[in-house]
């Protein structure tokens, strides 16, 4: 109210212009993290309408937060406003490469994700109610306010606009949000150099300014690399959903044509050609025997074995061990995943044991018909303990005399001697093995081993109708093994060497570094 | 990466990348002062207490004077004080060899002596001894014990035995962490200059000469048990020299190789080079001669409640006759019997037990308190016990790391501890909760003096020393830490001074009162690890059936 006469008030129109277009500013800006938390939230956890819905309420709400702390903030109320401006460049400028890289950690994500809203929201929310009492003098009040809400509305139109149109498909997340967040710093250093009262703190708070200003900068070029740093670029698809559970990081990606599945960054199946790897899993080992009844299916949680399995009326039973719940219930639930495994988890005769194969299979009393491996590979020494001679050796003594037991074994091309080991493993607790082999595009060459306890398989049996991939010319091709696949001397794979590990990991190598 | 049509690159050195990045932008102050609730772990409690202390009812013997006088008798031809490995095996001797009747007292809630293990909802884990080297096939009682139990499955057409790869210490076995990275191994190799690793490789040279050499009489230089090593003077004289000054002497100076020998010494004797007598040092390279069908001759056997699994054993096979919670503090003997005056901790009364023989599976320490009356004049001051302490730490997790991923036995370079063990590692069952066995020696004093410490450290103090040296090497462990117990061991195990192993004392300390008071602990043995304590109670029990 200080110098608030007619005279004044002339000079200092072009000064409210700016002012009310730092409204504009400042709308778009507030809107723009608001959208960037809810597409984060959705790209990584899933569910969009959850997402959006619930950080729109709570960052509305912070912001209300904001409006009604705004009346205890006394005293120098530019200086103020630069201070918040400043804070919600910097804030709202790196909130999307914090909440990328943070998402690894995710089990508190949710936790950081709402902090970061509330505390943006809050600042936000100070912005309008502290612009209106610096702008108070200025302007007559039904004017102040009429001009005020009407650059927000407009600010948020044109946020709500360019957000999906330009700016993410161009900018990216990272760069937007740092765009932003500079724009929010160029309100602040605006308002400090227009307005003479801030003369006294205009050199220190340009150095700070120029200091953050630099930051966001230097995020800005170096965006992509940021983005490298995160896991979710390393999706080339859209995430649609993401979990991390006691055991594994749950990523499914979605594009137009397939859904893929990773666990822990390695892809487990393509929607378009995981038909191959399953027959493949499946039907050699069943075709060959007559009126199973009992069958184990060892991982697999994905449900799309037990899908195969299903095709066969003769099965009774069909128990399934796999350790992670959270990835059975996911394929029980969810309803694009069920209607890929075609709702095997939920039948009747499919029951689902979650807990740790090796423990299971220790204890197991029960000999079954025929039994199905489908581990992830061996890339690490917990998980190569289940591919070790103690393993199956518990293997062999719970199949029935004339039943059948399925192993994948990783790629024969890829990982030629971890293939070799995965064989010559089952052979050494007594099996008789029949390796083979199918071309999964996603996958590459992948490669099986039959495993019986007599010579009885044999290629004549009754396949199911309906099979896209196998029939009995594939599964004569199968069982040929070009010479850059064949046979190489290894090691037995034991728990006491768990030489297998050693072995994929000089394998994929090549392949991964 | 099963199935890898799409290139992800999961290799762990990346992961760690990010988390530099991350704490990089952690650390620009911009960001600390918008999130610092974010950045800084706020010290959450960790929760835990002693335990196991059977030093409190054990110290009674200080002062006898409030054990309430004896209300019943109990007679048997054969007490055995103490159930410890060597008490269990002298039992499970006379069981199997004569229909004596047995009785065993033990003065803590449960037998099992150093090779205790307790456990928690996430796995069992030991309080003491945790592994054992598969044995020489001269061992023949040992291999007995251990095909009896099904841990030697079978034998080979060579003869050889087939040990149960359950049990067989699984891969990757030990790390150290030296300059800054996991490595595989003890011994430390990263980062060492080319002079020192020549030193260690002609210290482990000599050792493996040692290893096989014979004595002048045909025996081995070094065996287990140590009773069957040679006399050979040339060999034997080791024992009056420490293993510091051997070293010395033989131009041993690298500071990586001495740091190893250190470590070794400390973790089997809980004594540094000074303290240990070189004839012992040697013996902890020389020593073991085990041969499997399937598995290396260093290979060893553990579990994950460690030689608490062995002790189950023992139980397995004959539960009967055990009393603990059960003090003797009072021995008394005349011409046909021997009188044992027994506290029961548990009902708080006090009762004789009468035995025609009575063996003492006690440490010497503890006898010459029981023994003061019967026999005032034995003398035991060369046998002196290392300190320790153990904690078992539950944990939900651990921080990323350079190199090897977590191994059964984990050391770090120059720390006071000697590691931990991860006491899951045995268990097949994949769990990302784990209970680490830590071991803390006490060893930079001499043993009493470090014991005092000990006993007037709280829980609190212990908790802080046993994060700080978790820390060093696992920086941000804390907030993965659940639950912390501790357990003193006071007198944790005989300290194989210079001259105890083969001097006068031992040998006297061996001898039977009477044919009355017979001896059996590892402590007569000089060293403490299970193989003595096995030995002790068998030999026992074959004097008692001898006599």
């Amino acid at each position: 109210m200080d110098k608030s006469t007619t005279n004044d008030s002339i000079a200092a129109r072009p000064l409210q212009v700016l002012l009310l277009f730092s409204v504009f500013v400042i709308a778009t800006c507030g809107l723009i993290y608001e959208l960037i938390a809810g597409t984060l939230a959705s790209y990584l956890l899933g569910d969009s309408v959850t997402q959006f819905s619930t950080i729109i309420g709570a960052y509305l709400f912070s912001m209300g937060i904001g409006s009604w702390l705004s009346k205890f903030i006394d005293g120098d109320l530019l200086k103020w406003f630069i201070r918040i401006e400043v804070l919600v460049g910097i804030i709202g400028g790196i909130s999307s490469c914090l909440l990328f890289i943070l998402f690894e950690y995710a089990v508190s994500f949710r936790i950081i994700l709402y902090t970061l809203v509330g505390i943006t929201g809050i600042l936000v929310g100070l912005e309008i109610p502290l612009l209106m009492r610096i702008l108070q003098g200025r302007l007559q009040f039904k004017e102040l306010v009429s001009q005020v809400f009407t650059y927000d509305y407009i600010g948020a139109l044109l946020a709500s606009v360019i957000f999906p149109l330009v700016l993410v498909p161009y900018l990216g997340l990272i760069r937007t949000s740092i765009f932003f967040g500079l724009l929010n710093i160029g309100v602040a250093l605006f308002v400090l150099y227009r307005f003479p009262e801030t003369k006294r703190y205009r050199t220190t708070f340009t150095s700070g300014i120029v200091f953050f200003i630099m930051l966001l900068l230097g995020g800005f070029v170096f965006a992509n690399r940021i983005m490298t740093y995160t896991e979710t670029i390393a999706f080339q698809d859209k995430v649609i959903y993401s979990k991390s559970t006691q055991y594994q990081r749950i990523v499914l990606t979605r594009n137009n044509h397939e859904l893929r599945l990773f666990l822990n960054g390695n892809l487990q199946f393509s929607s378009s050609d995981e038909y191959r790897y399953h027959e493949a899993l499946i039907h050699p080992g069943m075709q060959a025997l007559h009126n199973a009844k009992d069958i184990l299916v060892l991982g697999g949680g994905d449900g799309l074995a037990a899908r195969e399995l299903l095709k066969y009326p003769s099965i009774r039973s069909v128990t399934l061990v796999d350790l992670d719940k959270g990835m059975t219930a996911l394929f029980k639930e969810n309803e694009i995943l069920t209607e890929l495994n075609k709702r095997s988890l939920l039948d009747p005769k499919v029951t689902v044991i979650n807990t740790d194969a090796f423990s299971w299979i220790r204890d197991n009393r029960k000999e079954y018909d025929a039994i199905f491996i489908d581990f992830p590979d061996p890339s690490n020494y917990s998980v190569g303990k289940l591919y070790t001679n103690s393993f199956y050796a518990e293997v062999y003594r719970s199949l029935k005399q004339d039943g059948f037991a399925v192993v994948q074994s990783t790629s024969p091309y890829m990982a030629r001697r971890s293939y070799w080991c995965i064989n010559h493993t089952i052979e050494s607790v007594g099996f008789l093995t029949i390796p083979y082999h199918a071309y999964v595009p996603s996958f590459g060459e992948w490669g099986y081993t039959l495993c019986s306890k007599n010579y009885t398989w044999k290629n004549t049996g009754q396949l199911p109708a309906g099979l896209r991939y196998m029939n009995k010319a594939t599964m004569e091709n199968m069982l040929y093994f070009s010479p850059d696949m064949a046979d190489v001397p290894t090691e037995i794979n034991k728990l006491n060497n768990q030489v297998l590990v050693h072995y994929f990991e000089e394998d994929w190598g090549p392949y991964t570094h | 990466m099963k199935k890898t049509g799409d290139h992800i690159h999961t290799n762990t050195g990346e992961t760690i990348d990010r988390k530099k990045f991350l704490w990089y932008l952690l650390g620009v102050p911009a960001m600390v002062s918008g999130l610092g609730g974010l950045s800084c772990n706020r010290q959450k409690r960790i929760t835990g207490k002693f335990v196991g202390n059977s030093s409190t009812i054990g110290h009674m013997l200080r002062d006898t004077s409030q054990i309430p006088a004896p209300s019943k008798e109990i007679k048997t031809q054969v007490l055995i004080v103490g159930g410890g490995i060597a008490g269990l095996s002298a039992k499970r001797w006379l069981r199997k060899n004569s229909k004596l009747d047995v009785l065993l007292i033990e003065m803590a809630e449960d037998v099992g002596g150093n090779s205790a293990y307790g456990e928690n909802n996430v796995s069992a884990y030991p309080w003491g001894a945790h592994y054992l080297p598969i044995p020489s096939l001269h061992n023949i009682e040992l291999i007995d014990f251990l095909h009896e139990h099904n841990i030697i499955i079978g034998f080979d057409t060579k003869g050889l035995p087939i040990y149960n790869e359950y049990y067989l210490c699984h891969d990757p076995e030990e790390r150290l962490n030296i300059n800054g990275h996991w490595q595989e191994g003890i011994i430390p190799q990263l980062g060492v200059p080319d002079e020192d690793k020549k030193q260690i490789k002609r210290f482990l040279t000599e050792m493996d000469v040692y290893r096989s050499a014979l004595g002048s009489d045909g025996k081995d230089a070094f065996a287990i048990p140590l009773d069957n090593s040679t006399c050979d003077e040339k060999y034997r004289a080791l024992d009056s020299t420490s293993f510091k000054q051997y070293l010395t002497e033989n131009g041993y100076t690298s500071t990586y190789l001495l740091w190893y020998l250190e470590y070794c010494c400390k973790d089997d004797y809980g004594c540094n080079i000074a303290g240990t007598s070189a004839w012992a040092g040697i013996h902890y390279f020389a020593g073991r001669k085990g041969k499997a069908a399937n598995a290396d001759p260093s290979a060893i056997l553990s579990w994950p409640e460690g030689n608490g699994f062995l002790v189950k054993q023992f139980k397995k096979e004959d539960n009967a006759g055990i009393m603990s919670s059960h003090l003797v503090y009072k021995l008394e003997k005349d011409e046909k019997q021997v009188t044992a005056y027994v506290y029961d901790a548990a009902k708080k009364e006090s009762i004789t037990i009468v035995a025609e023989k009575i063996i003492m599976a006690t440490p010497q320490y503890v006898n010459k308190k029981i023994l003061a009356d019967v026999a005032p004049d034995r003398s035991v001051d060369t046998f002196d016990y290392a300190p320790w302490i153990i904690a078992n730490i539950t944990i939900n997790g651990m921080p990323a790391q350079r190199g090897l991923a977590l191994c059964w036995d984990n050391v770090v370079y120059d720390a006071a501890s000697v590691g931990y063990v991860n006491a899951n590692h045995q268990n097949i069952t994949t769990n990302s909760k784990k209970v680490l066995t830590f071991y803390l020696p006490y060893t930079s004093d001499t043993p009493k003096t470090e014991r005092n410490k000990l006993y007037a450290a709280s829980y609190e103090q212990l908790q802080d020393k046993i994060l700080e040296e978790l820390n060093y090497a696992h920086p941000g462990i804390r907030q993965y830490i659940e639950h912390m117990d501790i357990r003193m061991w006071g007198h944790g195990m005989i300290a194989p001074v210079p001259g105890l192993i083969w001097g006068t004392q031992r040998h006297l300390a061996k001898n039977n009162i009477d044919n009355k008071i017979f001896f059996a602990h590892s402590d007569l043995s000089g060293i403490s690890i299970f193989e003595e304590a096995f030995y002790q109670g068998i030999k026992a029990a074959n004097e008692i059936m001898g006599t």
